[in-house]
Formats: C-alpha cells, sequence, structure tokens
C-alpha cells in the first residue's frame, strides 16, 4: 500500500515537472516612481524621449526617460556614474565601489562573492547598471524578477570607454556632462600623445600585479588596459609578447630582460620596493639597483571608467619624467 | 519510541528550517509584517502598498531559493545514505565515485565558453555539469566491472582515480581561462548562481525518478549489508540491485550538483546522523536522510546568506564548518557506539 502511495506521489512529482515554467504565475514587482522604462514596447504615440540602446549582452533595451534610481553593480560603473555628474542618482552599489569618497554612504548590495537580490530589489530601482565583471547568470535572474538591466560591455579601446561614457549619460539624463566629460578626456589624451611623441627612447617596464609567488609575478598581457596604457605612455611593457591577458613571468625570464623600470601594481597589498629588494634572485635587476621602482595604484588601470586617463598621465609621469620639467 | 515519531522529529525539523529561510535574508522583514503577508495569502486578501514589496521578495526570491535548496539537500542526504549502504563504507559521500569531480570538468569547461544569452545559453553550464557527471558515472562504472559482477572495491578505486584525474583537468582549465576562474571556483566551493523557478523545475524529474527508486529500495539496501554472496543467497539479484541503486543515487547527486555546486559534508554528516539516533534500517533512514539532508541545508543556506549580508558565503564552506563540529558532537554523545 505504502508502495503503491509512493509511486504515485513519484509519478504526480515528474509529471508537476513537465508542465512549463511559464505557467508559474510570478506575482509583479512593485511600481517605482517617475518614468518607467518600458522593455521593447513601441509606444502608440511618438514620445519626444524615447531611447533605445543594444547592451552589452545584445538585448534591446527602450526607455521613455532618464533613469532616476540607478544600482550599480561594478566598482567601473559607480566611477562613470559619478563622473557624468548622476552620483545623485545611484541607490545602491557593490562592495567594490570605493570611488570617489560619496559612494561609501550608499547601501550595498553584494560584491564578489555574490550578490543579494533581495537588496536590490528592496531599493527599487528603476535602472540596474551591471559591467562586463557580473555573469550573465545575475543579469537574467534579476530581468526575472522584473528590474531593467543594462550591461555595460568592458571596453577594449579608449574609444569604446567614451561610447560607454556617452551612453551612461543618456541613461541617466547628463548627456551634456557625458559630452563634457568625454571632450575634455580626449583633449587630455591628445596632450599625452604631443608629448610622448617627442621622445627618444621607450623604456622596457615590467608591471607587476600579484606577487604571492616572487619567482613567478603576474603581469598585464596583450589585450588589457595595462598593457595598452603603458604603451600609449611611451614604454615598453614586458608581457607584451607573452599569451593571455593575466600572464606569469618567471623571474628568470625577467632577469633576461631586465626592465628599466618596475611598477608595483600590487602596492595596496602591501608590496614597496623595500620588499622588493628584498626578494631572492631580485637584486640583480638593474631596476632594484638604480631604485627604479614604483608604487602604482592598480585601479587606475584595471576600472574601465574615467580613471583610466588618470592613469595614463600617471603612467607618464613615471615613464618619462623629463617630459614634465 | 513509536514507529512515526523519527517521521515527525524530522518533519518538524524541516518545517521550521522552511519557515526560517523564509523569514531571514538580507533584507529584514519585521514578524509582524511577516504575518501580515502570510495570513493575507491563506485569506486571499490584498496586501497594502507598502508590503508588497516585501510580499513580491518572499514569493518571487526566498520561495523558489528554499525549494531549491531543499531539493539539492534531499538529494544529497538521500544519496548519502544509499552511497554508504551500497558501498557498506562509513566514509562514502555522493561524491566518491567522481559525480563532483565530473560535473566540476563540465562546468569548468562549459565556464571557458561565451554562451549566447538565450534560454539555452544560460542552461548550457549547468546542463554541461549534469552530462560529465553521469558521463563520470558511465566511465567508472564501465571500468570497475568484472565480468557480469560490480566489485566495490574496484569502483571505489576506478572513481577515486578518475576524481584526481578530473580535478587536475579541471584546475588546469581554470588556470588557463582566468577571466572566468572566480566563477568556476564559486562552483566548486558550492552556491546558487541561478534563480527563480526555473532551476526547480529542471531538477525536479531527476531527483523524483532518483529518490524515488532509493526510497523504494530500502530493503534491498538492507540486504546489502550482508555482503554480496549472502545478498545473492537470500534472493537478491545483486548485480542489478547495485546498479539501479548506484544509477538513481548519482542520477539525483548530478543534478542536485548541476545547480548548486559541489556541497560537501551534507552527504556524509546526515545520514550518519540519523543513523545514530535511529538505527541503520535503510527503509527508515533513507527518508529520514532525505528530510534531514534537505533541513540541514537548509539551515546552512540561511547561514550563508546572513552572516555576511548582503554579499553570500559560498554553502559550501558553512556546512563544513558547522557539519563537521555537530557530528563531532554528536559522536562523542552517542549512546550505541559501534553502531556501525
Amino acid at each position: 500500500m505504502f508502495r503503491k502511495l509512493l509511486v504515485a506521489l513519484i509519478s504526480f512529482a515528474v509529471l508537476l515537472a513537465a508542465c512549463t515554467p511559464s505557467a508559474t504565475p510570478v506575482p509583479q514587482p512593485p511600481s517605482t516612481t517617475g518614468p518607467l522604462p518600458s522593455t521593447t514596447e513601441v509606444p502608440s504615440t511618438p514620445a519626444p524621449t524615447v531611447l533605445t540602446f543594444t547592451d552589452g549582452l545584445g538585448r534591446t533595451l527602450t526607455f521613455t526617460g532618464p533613469a532616476q534610481r540607478v544600482v550599480s553593480l561594478a566598482a567601473s560603473n559607480t566611477e562613470i556614474l559619478f563622473a557624468v555628474g548622476a552620483g545623485a542618482q545611484l541607490v545602491g552599489r557593490d562592495e567594490a565601489s570605493n570611488y570617489p569618497e560619496a559612494t561609501t554612504s550608499i547601501p550595498t548590495v553584494g560584491g564578489w562573492s555574490g550578490f543579494s537580490n533581495e537588496a536590490i530589489v528592496a531599493l527599487k530601482p528603476d535602472l540596474v547598471l551591471a559591467g562586463g565583471i557580473n555573469p550573465p547568470e545575475l543579469v537574467a535572474a534579476l530581468e526575472q524578477l522584473g528590474l531593467t538591466v543594462y550591461l555595460l560591455p568592458n571596453p577594449a579601446t579608449l574609444e569604446e570607454l567614451y561610447t560607454n561614457l556617452e551612453t551612461v549619460g543618456k541613461l541617466t539624463g547628463h548627456i551634456a556632462e557625458a559630452a563634457a566629460l568625454v571632450e575634455s578626456l580626449k583633449g587630455r589624451v591628445a596632450a599625452v600623445d604631443a608629448k610622448v611623441g617627442s621622445i627618444e627612447t621607450r623604456p622596457t617596464v615590467f608591471y607587476e600585479f600579484d606577487a604571492t609567488d616572487p619567482t613567478k609575478p603576474y603581469t598585464y598581457g596583450p589585450g588589457t588596459f595595462g598593457d595598452l596604457l603603458i604603451q600609449r605612455a611611451g614604454g615598453d611593457n614586458i608581457g607584451a609578447h607573452l599569451n593571455g591577458q593575466w600572464v606569469q613571468v618567471s623571474l628568470e625570464q625577467l632577469v633576461i630582460a631586465n626592465p628599466d623600470m618596475i611598477l608595483l601594481g600590487d602596492a595596496a597589498y602591501g608590496e614597496t620596493p623595500e620588499k622588493v629588494a628584498g626578494r631572492p634572485g631580485w637584486e640583480t635587476l638593474s631596476a632594484v639597483k638604480e631604485g627604479k621602482v614604483f608604487p602604482f595604484n592598480d585601479d587606475l588601470v584595471t576600472r574601465p571608467g574615467p580613471r583610466l586617463v588618470d592613469g595614463l598621465e600617471a603612467l607618464t609621469m613615471l615613464l618619462h619624467p623629463e617630459l614634465f620639467k | 519510541m513509536s514507529r512515526l515519531s523519527p517521521y515527525l522529529l524530522s518533519c518538524a525539523f524541516l518545517t521550521a528550517a522552511i519557515l526560517l529561510s523564509i523569514a531571514i535574508g538580507s533584507v529584514f522583514i519585521p514578524p509582524t509584517d511577516m504575518g501580515r503577508i502570510l495570513t493575507g495569502w491563506f485569506f486571499a486578501a490584498s496586501l497594502p502598498e507598502s508590503l508588497q514589496t516585501f510580499a513580491f521578495i518572499i514569493v518571487s526570491i526566498r520561495l523558489p531559493r528554499t525549494v531549491l535548496v531543499l531539493l539539492t539537500g534531499a538529494a544529497l542526504g538521500g544519496s548519502g545514505a544509499a552511497y554508504q549502504g551500497l558501498f557498506r563504507n562509513p566514509l562514502a559521500d555522493p561524491y566518491l565515485i567522481g559525480v563532483a569531480s565530473g560535473a566540476g570538468l563540465g562546468v569548468a569547461a562549459a565556464l571557458s565558453i561565451q554562451w549566447p544569452y538565450t534560454f539555452w545559453g544560460l542552461l548550457a553550464v549547468p546542463l554541461a555539469g549534469f552530462l560529465a557527471a553521469m558521463l563520470t558515472i558511465l566511465l567508472v562504472y564501465s571500468l570497475a566491472r568484472l565480468g557480469k559482477t560490480i566489485p566495490t572495491t574496484n569502483l571505489i578505486l576506478a572513481g577515486v582515480a578518475f576524481s584526481a584525474f578530473a580535478t587536475s583537468l579541471t584546475s588546469l582549465l581554470m588556470l588557463r581561462s582566468t577571466g572566468e576562474l572566480r566563477r568556476a571556483f564559486g562552483f566548486l566551493l558550492g552556491g546558487y548562481t541561478q534563480a527563480g523557478w526555473n532551476p526547480v523545475l529542471t531538477i525536479l524529474p531527476f531527483l523524483a525518478i532518483g529518490l524515488g527508486f532509493l526510497v523504494l529500495n530500502g530493503h534491498t539496501l538492507n540486504l546489502l549489508q550482508f555482503g554480496d554472496e549472502q545478498a545473492q543467497q537470500l534472493g537478491l539479484p545483486v548485480t542489478r540491485a547495485k546498479t539501479i541503486i548506484l544509477v538513481a543515487a548519482s542520477l539525483a547527486t548530478a543534478a542536485a550538483v548541476s545547480f548548486s555546486g559541489v556541497i560537501g559534508f551534507i552527504g556524509l554528516i546526515v545520514p550518519h546522523v540519523m543513523r545514530l539516533w535511529f538505527g541503520a534500517d535503510y527503509r527508515r533512514l533513507l527518508p529520514l536522510s532525505i528530510i534531514g539532508g534537505a533541513g540541514a541545508l537548509l539551515l546552512a543556506d540561511v547561514i550563508a546568506r546572513s552572516v555576511l549580508s548582503p554579499q553570500e558565503l559560498p554553502v559550501g564552506i558553512v556546512t563544513a564548518l558547522g557539519g563537521a563540529p555537530f557530528f563531532l558532537w554528536v559522536l562523542r554523545k552517542a549512546k550505541n557506539q559501534g553502531y556501525w
């Protein structure tokens, strides 16, 4: 008898699972204040500010107005939002967002080891700005909960960065400010290019961003902004002809390559020029002997936001101090 | 103790764990509001505006998550008990013959490809994990077979050897695709990346079939405790029974692991605790392990969600940190030492 009951229960469970997922009704999310962005709905009477975007995942999103409550899921997005003047519209951020100072007062919704969908929903955002660093499953989960998610793709060049800045300006209603920001960034980059155009030698640079194992430190390879900015700042990145974006270099290769300068991107984790000089085997490098080991703020070359230009200028000043005398 | 009271106790524990899982999350919902929402549903009343966000959170976020965790815990507990009975080994857990390492390899391989953002694209990674896990079982089974019999020692050895191989391949893949390292690592630590009802509906048929077969084979597992030859003489078709139990337990585990990552300790500890408290009769042990595993994983998930709120700890860390001391305490206090 019990077995028959069990078999019946199992068959019921299997039949239940055979129902399509769309059959389960989902309660509608609570309405948000302000102009509601609608997804892929064409309005019957053409409104003057209908904006259509295609985001980093290839999805098409339509907005009827600028977003007023934004949740940022990446530190770079937070920096971009503040840079285009949309800082007041930010209502939630991820834990890694630490620049500018004003972000620390905004509530967090998650970080490296996952985001809390509840916390994001409770903030009632009308736009969630995701970045390349967020997995597509997170975007799908938030979409299923009725939120509007825009994934800002990681730029590969500075031009793509400018496009991202303009997009965020349009999304948040700060088009003029974004355009002004892009112009000023372009001006600063052009100034750097002009200065760098007049150099005679390009120093070789070893940029270290992880030296947990001092005999095999990590550096930036081709395809990363670290590599791109070092090249643009008038240096030759040791990692430029390596295989992969974040690659290990053995100490032996480093000794052969003998870079003119060593930049410590892991300075935030406690690496100092003194510690580097104390590493066994590193004292033979000419950069260590001449004292050309400098700490560097890694955020300036890894976060795909306006501070990349700050990074470019900082690199130029380190690589070619003679241009700034 | 009556024959029903272990079930009552376990079900009470499970119910308490479910309620806790629905009530606790990174957003604090005051108990009075919680009560109003639940009574509102019960009497199909409409909720005031202020409670709608909370109701939405409970129904659309916490409830699917609770059910998914419940199913995962049930799968792990049930298949852990089945593996311990099948291999007659107190160290057996659902990952003994390579389900976890196979799934990890499949997931790491799938994560190195950029899948399109469609329904099937989002399902690709868990599906790859599931298929890799089932292929692993098939491979280990074929390697261990000796004519018409499946010696359990061979199964364990083949499983352990293949697990080591798969784990090293997984590590290699993770090192090569450094961009997706964090996601692969998150899978190996155990955690839930997909939300909503889709994962629940996807794994439900596999769990129903797998756990259903296991529960029906309680008597078979009791017979297998006597050893293969004795069981054969008692009339059990040993090879067939072992194959069914192996496949059913692995099916349930593979389905659970594909969405939940590698969560350890539940499959190992919960059957032992149930055996210490309620005896080693598999007809009773299997359902109790299923219920106990579901409750235990729900508790671990609640802790994982609340400790570092709004971030989430990987559940596998909480089960190990909490499970090991708890089990040692149960072991020390058990009256029937020599229960195995």
